[in-house]
């Protein structure tokens, strides 16, 4: 085993940095290098794109998120006394 | 255009606006104040803020960063009238934690010690199998499970999709740091989301 080299453990932290492209040359060779020859931490890389993307998903989910229906009409009123020009608030 | 719509009045517009953003302005919100209840006064402060603010935006950033912009701000103040400590200063005990429990990898003395043990399995076909009700539920409350920094950071960046650079610029969070938050979040989401799996197939 040669002294420069990435294991498993030390990739699953560096999954993140290497996805922002935020890598130093000399890490991200040595990253590289690790991830052509085990497939195991691919798939982890994998797993944590996955997940980046699909909390997006998670929360889209529209209405029952908004505010309480009292406190939408509030703001609305708030809106449209601003747009129709009256005094803020 | 949205913006358009807003400045000429239309109120289903705005009501779309608030709509889609209420929720994840309240989870930036909660990092910095000590309880929803505050949160959500610190959003509907935001959301007058906007109202007033309209006709000076100028464009320089997207509405959706103007409105993150707007929200941390008011959320710092609010969090130093409540004298809690800035919540992104340093990383927390959350995020010093490794993303994969230790036992998960070969130890010393082991035929490759720091190499996986058990290593992760291959999902397949995961956007489908997520799709169902019951796993949205389980991702939103994986998310909702996270140290409100960890929410905050995951929101942005992920749910929202803003730029690793405006999230360290809303937050005065190192580049560093960022990374540190946000992959620490996506780590414990998807431990989360590999339970479910096994599960699944339980």
């Amino acid at each position: 085993m040669s002294f420069d080299e990435i294991v498993c453990r030390e990739f699953a932290e560096l999954a993140t940095d290497y996805l922002d492209g935020a890598m130093p040359e000399p890490t991200l060779e040595l990253v590289e290098e690790h991830l052509a020859m085990c497939d195991w931490c691919r798939d982890y890389l994998h797993q944590i794109r996955t997940t980046a993307e699909v909390v997006a998903d998670a929360e889209d989910d529209g209405p029952r998120f908004a505010p309480a229906e009292p406190v939408m009409q509030q703001l609305v009123g708030a809106f449209r006394r601003r747009r129709q020009g009256g005094p803020p608030g | 255009m949205l913006l358009d719509a807003l400045r000429a009045g239309d109120e289903d517009a705005f009501v779309a606006l608030v709509t889609r953003y209420h929720a994840s302005l309240k989870r930036v919100a909660r990092a910095y104040v000590s309880t929803d209840a505050v949160a959500e006064e610190v959003v509907q402060e935001t959301w007058l803020a906007v109202v007033d603010g309209l006709d000076r935006f100028e464009q320089r950033a997207t509405l959706k960063t103007w409105l993150f912009h707007i929200l941390a701000n008011k959320a710092k103040t609010r969090g130093v009238r409540e004298r809690r400590s800035v919540p992104f200063a340093s990383l927390g005990p959350a995020d010093a934690q490794p993303s994969v429990p230790p036992d998960r990898f070969q130890a010393e003395g082991d035929a490759w010690p720091g190499h996986w043990a058990v290593p992760p399995r291959p999902w397949e076909d995961p956007e489908r199998r997520l799709q169902s009700l019951e796993a949205r539920e389980r991702l939103r409350a994986a998310i909702g499970a996270l140290p409100e920094t960890q929410q905050a950071v995951l929101t942005l960046r992920d749910v929202e999709g803003l730029e690793a650079d405006e999230v360290c610029m809303l937050l005065d969070l190192s580049a560093g740091n960022q990374r540190v938050i946000l992959h620490r979040a996506r780590a414990r989401v998807r431990a989360e989301v590999e339970r479910y799996f096994e599960e699944e197939l339980a």
